[in-house]
């Protein structure tokens, strides 16, 4: 009998190396602007690297059988009789078991705990969400209908809601999402890290992720991240235009 | 040496029944769609009376919502007893004898047949249909995807063409493989002669066109924007076209459900003597697990829009802005459409194993963890629903437990693959276009489940969800794993469907080229989804417009490729040659009776007495055919049955059925 497992098991190392250089060298990630992105983005790449080797290993295995295993016409002789592997199987359980049970605790649980489970907040930030724009309301009760001005290195809680159908609360700049239910109010937390703007990332911006309506698409508003400082003066000047 | 590998090879002699129908001439098809004329005739007439009766009492225009329900019920009471249901059921509640279609001539695919064959035909035809006019929406938004800015189409009717495209595809992955080849493949795997209920199979099919009509008249109304999902509130306040989508698909839950009971029946009821549960085909396996799956949870969307329907038209509000309640539908929805996707692929599954075992020639690795895998994936499906809401806004202590449950639904799939890559291991592997598209499959569906766990992973997918990285996510699973083999099992049951050969050149082209073009158009868009690209939309900033571009040049390059899928499907059924009994000398009953089979499938009763997939195992048979008892009645064929029947001029190709 041919032995297939050195060849495939090469293979297969081969392949896992080649996939977690590509997870080490190229970044497919936005860029981070805040604390919940490092966890969500951290969360993304341990997931890569650990589906590395299970791809590895499935693209091994087709690229052998393409390699060696192929035969020609109906009347070939059959392949060996091997119905079951009690060993194999019972390795691939526990292998496919432990994986699972493994990102259920990481990236799951611990990422969960790290973006849900501190109720605190520096600020709490209302946003309203209708058919089709964002309103926000800063703590000092004055409002905007045309940029979310955050402070940095400060978690700030959203208390997201909606006065017609479903819409999503997405800053993907941050990785948070929450949607805005007419009737509910979620919540989101989010820490912005360094200062900047739309002009500088298209994904500070609130984008609309869940289908609202004709003008879904187009229901977006910058977001722009500022010292502690400057966003107090922000708001204060805010309530004086009024 | 290439004259053997091509020439179909014969099975092994003793077990064949080969029946000569093929020298007969082909009979001759008269007025053959008299059935479906009748059909939309008293469909337009019901329609008409169900208007009428509707203003009569409440007065009205004819779009108003309540009126389009009222005539819509009775249009489809119309349709159905016009193409058939008045002579298959109507006359049994009169004391005459029911009948059915038996025209011998092409006809009978337009007429209310009940034999199994020409059902299985009917789906696989009209499905194939209805993907492709989904298949020009999806070319139609990514035109319009092409580059930013509102071009072809405006966002509104953007948002409607997402739908559209999203309700079809969704009908055909649910019911593409099993309403086709459930039908046609299972009650000849398990040595049936038809369905359990062979006169609900045909009113299954035939309620399958209004749900089609429905969804593509739904523009008619102002068409529905709120995607294939049609979450409320929005549902509830869009245009009148969502009343159709609502009747349209309350309709199909009914096809999906008389589908899965016939199934479920006649695997349990009619499996031949010797079939035992160990023995039976794996696809029938799928197919099985699948029927008690969709018979277990179809009912919960038709019961979400059926709130919907009730908050438009009688002023119910279940799902009112206001009250704050529409969480509510996204659990009942979800309660079917999780399950939903594995309706889906749970027959892909069955298909891919099917062919594998037979392209490789080794029997199916693990049969009894697949089988169980199958079982734990349908009990598992029904408490995953949730995952799909974890930026909902539902409680936060219920996102651990659903994520859990997600995970472990994991282990059961990963069978699968196990299965699929055992059952390759070391084989003979012949590749024909139907194993070249099981790999591409496997490809396709490899991706698939590793994006996968990105989505169940909780702090992921806060950031994916409703991105296009799930959009990219599950095609890979719906068209890499459920329309994949689809096409592969168009592929390996075409010679048994239409007793000739597909071009094998043409079909290993279309094969390799689908996977590409499939690859190349929708790898991109993971990129574009973790880059802060939302979905459902018609316009999206600059920033990811090369993505796009590329991805919509692939995918016309992709839709191309079915011309060619078509072209050889439509040319070889007629011009094919022919493929004899057995072309991949496989092992199950389909392929030890004559292609296309005998009309009640087997001459011969099949009696079983070996495992399915014994390829290599010396001396070993899944079945043989046992010689009738000369001391038997002989049993009346085709031609005496339908010469019984000649009492009305109606009548003339109807069989009684008793
Ligand atoms: C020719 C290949 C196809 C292309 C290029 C294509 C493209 C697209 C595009 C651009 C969208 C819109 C995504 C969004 O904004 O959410 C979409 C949505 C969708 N597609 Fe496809 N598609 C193809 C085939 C299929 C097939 C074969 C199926 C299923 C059998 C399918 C199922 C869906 C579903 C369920 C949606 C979601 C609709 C919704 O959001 O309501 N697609 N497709
Ligand atoms: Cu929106
Ligand atoms: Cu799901």
């Amino acid at each position: 009998m041919r032995r297939s497992w050195v060849p495939v098991a090469v293979l297969w190392l081969g392949y896992t190396v080649l996939m977690m250089w590509a997870v080490a060298q190229f970044n497919w990630l936005p860029e981070q602007w805040a604390i919940e992105a490092e966890v969500v983005d951290e969360a993304m790449v341990l997931l890569q690297y650990l589906g590395a080797p299970v791809m590895a290993l499935v693209l091994a295995v087709m690229t052998w059988a393409l390699i060696a295993w192929r035969s020609n016409g109906a009347n070939r002789p059959d392949g060996p009789p091997q119905r079951d592997n009690r060993t194999v199987l019972t390795t691939w359980l526990i292998v496919t078991s432990a994986l699972a049970i493994f990102v259920v605790i990481n990236p799951g649980f611990v990422g969960l705990a790290e973006i849900r489970g501190e109720p605190s907040a520096d600020y709490v930030i209302e946003v309203e969400a209708a058919q089709f724009f964002w309103k926000v309301t800063y703590p000092n009760g004055t409002e905007s209908f045309d940029e979310l001005v955050v402070p940095s290195e400060r978690r700030v809680r959203y208390d997201v809601t909606s006065v017609d159908v479903n819409h999503s609360f997405w800053i993907p700049a941050f990785r948070i999402k929450i949607d805005a239910v007419a009737g509910l109010t979620t919540q989101a937390f989010a820490t912005a890290e360094h200062e900047g703007g739309i002009d500088d990332d298209i994904n500070l911006r609130i984008q609309c992720a869940e289908l609202c309506g004709a003008g879904h698409a187009s229901m977006a508003m910058p977001v722009r991240v500022v010292s502690d400082q400057e966003f107090n003066e922000y708001i204060e000047t805010l309530g004086e235009g009024e | 040496m290439t004259m053997l590998e091509d020439s179909p090879a014969q099975s092994t002699g003793s077990t064949a029944q080969d029946s000569s129908t093929e020298t007969k001439p082909r009979p001759k098809a008269r007025r053959p769609f008299r059935w479906v004329l009748r059909g939309v005739v008293l469909a337009i007439i019901g329609w008409a009376t169900g208007v009428a009766l509707a203003i009569a009492i409440r007065g009205g225009s004819p779009t108003d919502e309540i009126v389009v329900i009222v005539a819509y019920v009775f249009a489809l009471i119309g349709w159905l007893a016009g193409v058939g249901g008045i002579e298959a059921f109507g006359r049994q509640w009169i004391g005459k004898k029911p009948q059915v279609n038996t025209d011998p001539s092409w006809g009978r695919y337009f007429g209310f047949s009940i034999d199994h064959k020409v059902i299985g035909i009917q789906y696989g035809v009209t499905l194939i249909a209805v993907l492709l006019i989904g298949g020009l929406a999806a070319m139609i938004m990514r035109i319009e995807l092409a580059s930013p800015g509102v071009g072809v189409v405006d966002l509104d009717d953007f948002n409607k063409i997402v739908s559209m495209h999203g309700i079809l595809m969704v009908a055909v992955a649910v019911a593409g493989v099993l309403g086709a080849f459930g039908n046609y493949v299972v009650p000849i795997q398990v040595g049936a002669q038809d369905m359990a209920f062979p006169r609900i199979n045909a009113l299954a099919f035939w309620l399958l066109p209004p749900v089609a009509v429905g969804l593509l008249g739904a523009p008619l109304l102002g068409s529905f924007n709120a995607g294939w999902t049609a979450y409320a509130p929005l549902s509830v306040v869009n245009e009148s076209g969502q009343i159709l989508f609502n009747m349209a698909i309350i309709t199909f839950g009914l096809v999906s459900i008389l589908g899965a009971i016939n199934i479920i029946v006649t695997v349990i009821t009619m499996r031949a003597k010797g079939l035992t549960w160990g023995r039976l085909p794996i696809f029938t396996w799928a197919a099985f697990s699948t029927s008690l799956l969709a018979f277990t949870v179809t009912q919960f969307f038709a019961g979400a829009l059926v709130l919907v329907t009730m908050d438009r038209v009688v002023g119910t509000s279940f799902f009112a802005p206001e009250v704050g309640t529409s969480l509510l539908y996204q659990h009942i929805f979800w309660f079917y459409s999780h399950p939903a996707v594995y309706i889906m692929v749970i027959p892909g599954f069955g298909v891919i194993l099917e062919l594998t075992t037979t392209f490789a020639r080794k029997p199916l690795f693990a049969y009894k963890a697949v089988v169980a895998a199958f079982l734990g994936i349908v009990g598992l499906s029904v408490v995953v629903w949730a995952h799909h809401m974890f930026t909902s806004g539902m409680a936060d202590f219920l996102h651990g437990p659903f994520m859990i449950l997600t995970e472990a639904i994991s282990i059961p799939t990963g069978i699968i693959f196990l299965s699929m890559i055992g059952t390759l291991w070391q084989g003979a592997l012949w590749f024909r276009t139907p194993l070249v598209m099981a790999f591409g499959w496997l490809f396709n569906f490899l991706i698939g489940g590793i994006t996968g766990i990105f989505l169940a992973d909780i702090a992921t997918d806060i950031h994916l969800h409703d991105t296009y990285f799930v959009v990219a996510h599950f095609h890979y699973t719906i068209v890499g794993g459920a329309i994949f083999a689809l096409l592969a099992a168009s592929f390996y049951w075409f010679p048994k469907i239409t007793g000739r050969m597909y071009n094998e050149k043409l079909g290993t082209l279309f094969a390799i080229w689908v996977t590409v073009a499939f690859n190349l158009t929708f790898i991109p868009l993971f990129w574009a989804g973790m880059n802060g690209m939302n979905r459902r939309i018609g316009d999206y900033p600059d920033a990811y417009a090369g993505a796009n571009r590329f991805a919509s040049f692939a995918a016309l390059i992709l839709g191309a490729s079915f011309l060619l899928f078509v072209w050889n499907m439509l040319y070889s059924a007629i011009r094919g040659p022919k493929a004899g009994p057995n072309p991949w000398n496989a092992r199950t009953l389909e392929w030890l009776i004559s292609s296309p089979p005998p009309t009640h499938n087997f001459v011969k009763e099949p009696v079983v007495v070996g495992a399915p997939y014994d390829y290599g195992v010396e001396g070993s048979v899944h079945a043989y055919f046992k010689d009738p008892d000369p001391a038997a009645p002989p049993e009346p064929t085709t031609e005496d049955v339908s010469a019984e029947v000649q009492d009305e001029a109606l009548a003339e190709s109807q069989e009684e059925v008793s």
